[in-house]
């Protein structure tokens, strides 16, 4: 009993934390930022490109769209790839032949560097 | 293995919050209540280091763009027309350097006036011809108006936009009568399908279609029974079969067309825009086109596409009815209205693979009109800046969150778009939204002869609500964005 109410006390603490951070703000613009964005190498520079091209329409800049906000999303980027690969809900799953795996990593490693810029 | 069940829990929960989207309500910028009056302020709008952004003048009725005449003085039109069936006077103002106002033309109850450029002593305006069809004006200085092409295919959902010029021809967009080519009972919300209900989709060269027909509400019927079944770029209630030619002609709808800037017919430039609003040259003369994607709305919706930016090249179908930028729509679960099935096909064959796009906007951004930085002193200069109006959700359909509201600013050269100008605050959203004194709508932007000022048109306040748009009189705005120290 102990056990389950343990547990039960830590998926609430969680789903509160996540919807803390979800409700965190989420924007980037280098507008809001006072700063301007420059990708550290070609490998960013790209993703932002794939992102451009796949993403950005749904989560404009990283914020919320006809999609969630991607930019307060705590979960790891293995995480977000696996679901750009296979979907989910009404997000669509891309496939191999229209983000390739190095793209996919690319828009990874530009997440990763927008969201801490 | 406690622990590796915690951790599963954990990444379960985390990815599917974001996957609840059928219980999620839409959020969009027009879902406010009513706002009386709009507050100004332009410490509420967000620049990159080293802008700044003024008031230029305020309380217009629906500003659509600007233009500059040889002395260098603004106009402003007024569109005369907007969603929601308000109908008003189109007309031209132009705005002395002590901010005065004074009215050089008026146009006929056949709005909208969508844009404007300045040519040789004379401004040429697009007027929308939601009444009567579109057309080219020729307005001189002096206030006299002067038709150079009408009845224009413009009484349906989308337009006559535009114009620019270049090598003795004006080019404009003509959008299209409907969502995804199927005239249905969200024409008759719009209004014009209770007006015109014959009116359809005019494709600009012969084309097969599949026979996909769609049942509906008779709308035009009292009787809440009465079923009516349409087909492609028909009239509201006509099905079509399998193999149906239907034949190409000129004007047409979703199309880059040129008129002689003396008047006469129309030629085709491009084709395959679903609603091809703002058009610019950039400096190395290549013509881009702002395409509003398709919404969930209609007979044949179609989820999740994005606006576009196009270089447009000539002849060239850029996929309406069946793509969105560039990629199919057919059967492709991107495109599927969440619960609903897949996007059928209208068309039999394809005129051409349909092109690249050099960018792809917010779905429901609804952007506008565009302008490139030509100088170098202003900065970002050969890139593209973009006015987004922003989302008109529910009616556009559902959005998590405001979508647009904003100008931003793409590199053509590899299609990445960055935000430029947009409001404060913990979220994005238009001024009335986010309460505070801010950008409202977007529309389109220009920059003055010197390239040193971008001027931004703000349409004002835009309520929406579930029997459709609210526009509200008298709440749009001129800005203008300046570099720091030139």
């Amino acid at each position: 009993m102990k056990t389950i109410v343990g547990l039960a006390c830590m998926i609430l603490s969680v789903f509160l934390f996540v919807v803390v951070i979800q409700s965190c703000a989420s924007r980037k613009a280098e507008a809001i930022k006072g700063k301007q964005f420059v990708p550290a190498n070609a490998r960013v520079a790209n993703g932002e490109r794939m992102y451009m091209m796949h993403c950005d329409k749904c989560h404009p800049g990283g914020e919320a769209g006809l999609g969630p906000a991607i930019n307060s999303n705590p979960a790891p980027q293995f995480i977000k790839r696996f679901q750009m690969r296979h979907g989910l809900g009404v997000m669509p799953a891309f496939k191999k032949n229209e983000i390739s795996k190095k793209d996919l990593r690319d828009i990874s490693k530009f997440l990763r560097a927008w969201k801490h810029y | 293995m406690r622990k590796y069940c915690i951790f599963l829990l954990v990444v379960a929960i985390l990815i599917s919050l974001p996957g609840c989207y059928r219980l999620r309500s839409s959020k969009g910028g027009g879902e406010i209540s009513t706002v009386n009056q709009r507050t100004l302020n332009a410490s509420d709008v967000a620049l990159p280091p080293g802008y700044k952004i003024e008031l230029v003048a305020s309380g217009f009725t629906f500003p659509s763009a600007v233009a500059f005449d040889a002395q260098g003085q603004l106009h402003v039109i007024e569109t005369g027309y907007s969603y929601g069936e308000v109908w008003g006077e189109p007309k031209l103002i132009r705005i002395d350097a002590q901010g005065k106002q004074t009215v050089v033309a008026k146009g006929a109850r056949n709005g909208p006036w969508t844009g404007i450029t300045f040519h040789n002593g004379s401004f040429y305006v697009a007027e929308g011809g939601q009444a009567e069809g579109g057309k080219i004006l020729r307005i001189s200085t002096t206030g006299e108006i002067k038709s150079i092409i009408d009845n224009l295919p413009s009484v349906g959902d989308h337009h006559t936009n535009g114009p620019v010029i270049r090598d003795g021809y004006v080019y404009f967009g003509q959008g299209t009568a409907t969502n995804s080519a199927v005239v249905g009972g969200d024409n008759a919300q719009f209004g014009w399908l209770l007006r015109k209900p014959d009116f359809h989709d005019i494709p600009c060269a012969d084309i097969t279609l599949t026979g996909q027909n769609y049942e509906s509400e008779n709308v035009l019927t009292p009787d809440a029974n009465d079923k009516a079944t349409t087909g492609a770029y028909s009239a509201f209630g006509k099905s079509t079969t399998a193999g149906e030619v239907i034949k190409g002609a000129l004007p047409c709808t979703g199309a880059v067309m040129r008129v002689p800037l003396e008047g006469g017919k129309p030629e085709l430039v491009a084709w395959g825009f679903r609603n091809p609003f703002g058009l610019a040259f950039s400096a190395d003369g290549k013509l881009y086109v702002t395409e509003n994607g398709y919404d969930d709305r209609g007979s044949r919706p179609v989820w999740g596409t994005g606006d576009v930016l196009w270089e447009v090249r000539q002849g060239m179908w850029y996929g309406w009815p069946d793509f969105s930028a560039g990629k199919p729509i057919r059967s492709d679960e991107e495109f599927k209205v969440p619960s609903r099935s897949p996007v059928k096909p209208v068309l039999q064959n394809y005129p051409n693979t349909p092109p690249a796009p050099v960018a792809i906007f917010g779905v429901h951004s609804s952007s506008n009109g565009l302008d490139f930085s030509t100088n170098n002193s202003f900065g970002y200069q050969g890139q593209a800046f973009v006015a987004q109006f922003g989302d008109m959700s529910p009616g556009v359909g559902k959005v998590l969150r405001p979508v647009g509201f904003k100008i931003v600013r793409v590199d053509v050269s590899n299609g990445v778009i960055r935000d430029f100008a947009v409001n404060r605050g913990k979220r994005n959203g238009p001024a009335s939204w986010l309460g505070h004194g801010g950008l409202e709508r977007p529309v389109s932007v220009k920059f003055d002869p010197s390239g040193q000022v971008l001027y931004v048109v703000d349409f004002g306040i835009m309520k929406m609500t579930d029997k459709g748009p609210q526009p509200q009189t008298g709440t749009g705005v001129i800005w203008k964005i300046t570099r720091e120290g030139i």
